[in-house]
């Protein structure tokens, strides 16, 4: 308990570094990874080959991989706005990791769609952006919210690496305070491991409740 | 060339060749033992998840709810800092063996879900069959539901391989030399960072594609989409 009141206020300071980069990545990464998605289902050939390369380079590469290259070969180019600051590295690295993942999902669940409903949709009239607002991304949504969750989960523990750029994260607060309290290793990491359960299993239950509701999509491994 | 060199010192990559080639092959026999350990865990995990007491069910569900609800780092902390003070091992294990074993029993948690599936998949005649003819329960699950069941979790246990690869990178955070501190190791000696990390990633981007192919080619041989 005194254990608790000692490091618990700095700890959850960690928790809400973790919180806001994981919405920020969120936010950015499925809007990022709806445009790729989008692009790779319904593209031309150049647009898919494009995308696809770059999907398969965040894919094919660590997190931890990502984050270094982001922070510390980014600003080597010398281009201003790369000069980033570990909080914004750690947010772009979050989001174009999870892009990757995102976009696959959306595409598999716009093929899903049966293309009858996109030729339909054209051969009464609607423009491509409308066929796509009105028929098939209504239709794709309640597919991509299963996955997308795991995602999200992902996207929540994969943060805990960010602590090696020295993001003031649940991590990274949690070596500073066994630096202080170098007896107390054991019970400062369960602290951390009980508090990020208690941010993702919350969305690992919802996952699993979307699923029975809306029914898994098929993804290739 | 001499732009390039400016950008990426090739020459000095080269110098580093073996280190890069001793990180890669840490990497994969890492990713191996852990892959052959987090089968057998995880095949154990998914058989007491669909077992019929109550007793066995819960703490496998705890185990692959726990696990998968917590970083992987932490998880590396808790066993290599924590496994010492067991008064078990009387001596401290060493980061390879510390990281080994985090990453073969997080990843089980994901193989025990994979293989849980597979066993599911397998349709109710096949065990009742295998009974009606006088199989034992050990019989039916060993000659008849699990053959059916790995064949059936083939392609999801290679996708989760690839991430178990990728996951390996965090093991150079406990100091074990792998791929991932191969970069580093240039980084730190030679404050180089473009050739460190673009090294290190172009290593995982080869194993990588080594890992498609072969998905591929065993998506085709077992024949269905997938």
């Amino acid at each position: 308990m005194e254990l608790l009141q000692q490091h618990l206020p700095f700890l959850l300071s960690g928790l809400w570094m973790t919180v806001r980069i994981t919405l920020l990545g969120i936010a950015f990464g499925t809007a990022l990874g709806a445009v790729v998605g989008v692009g790779r289902a319904l593209g031309p050939k150049p647009v898919i080959w494009l995308l696809g390369a770059y999907i398969h380079l965040w894919r094919g590469t660590p997190f931890l991989c990502q984050i270094y290259i982001v922070y510390f070969v980014l600003p080597r180019t010398g281009v201003g706005w790369l000069q980033f600051e570990a909080f914004e590295a750690a947010v772009v690295a979050l989001t174009i990791y999870s892009s990757s993942y995102i976009a696959e999902i959306v595409r598999a669940a716009i093929e899903a769609v049966p293309s009858g409903q996109r030729e339909g949709a054209l051969s009464v009239g609607m423009s491509p952006g409308q066929t796509l607002r009105y028929v098939v991304a209504p239709q794709a949504m309640r597919m991509v919210l299963p996955p997308l969750g795991g995602v999200y989960v992902i996207m929540v523990k994969v943060t805990a690496v960010l602590s090696v750029i020295g993001t003031s994260e649940l991590v990274r607060q949690a070596n500073l305070a066994i630096q202080r309290d170098p007896s107390n290793i054991m019970p400062i990491f369960l602290i951390v491991a009980v508090l990020y359960f208690l941010f993702c299993y919350p969305i690992l239950r919802l996952t699993q409740w979307a699923e029975r509701r809306y029914g898994g999509l098929h993804l290739e491994a | 060339m001499e732009w390039l060199l400016d950008v990426y010192n090739y020459r000095v990559v080269a110098d580093y060749l073996p280190t890069f080639a001793f990180g890669v092959w840490r990497t994969v026999w890492i990713s191996a033992v852990c892959l052959a350990a987090s089968l057998i865990l995880g095949t154990g995990v998914a058989l007491m998840r669909r077992a019929d007491s109550r007793l066995v069910r819960a703490p496998a569900t705890v185990f692959v709810e726990a696990l998968r609800g917590t970083p992987l780092l932490v998880q590396i902390y808790l066993v290599y800092y924590g496994l010492p003070e067991l008064p078990l091992l009387g001596r401290r294990l060493d980061e390879l063996e510390g990281g080994v074993l985090a990453l073969s029993v997080h990843t089980s948690a994901y193989m025990a879900e994979i293989i849980r599936a597979g066993i599911g998949s397998v349709s109710r005649g096949q065990s009742e069959g295998a009974m009606s003819v006088g199989m034992t329960r050990w019989q039916t699950l060993r000659y008849v539901v699990l053959p059916q069941a790995f064949s059936n979790a083939v392609p999801p246990v290679l996708g989760q391989t690839a991430v178990l690869i990728k996951d390996s990178s965090l093991l150079s955070i406990i100091a074990v030399f792998e791929t991932m501190s191969a970069g580093l190791r240039l980084m730190s000696d030679r404050y180089m960072p473009n050739e460190g990390f673009l090294t290190s990633a172009a290593c995982y981007l080869a194993i990588y594609a080594v890992m498609l192919v072969v998905s591929n080619a065993v998506q085709r041989r077992l024949g269905g989409t997938g």
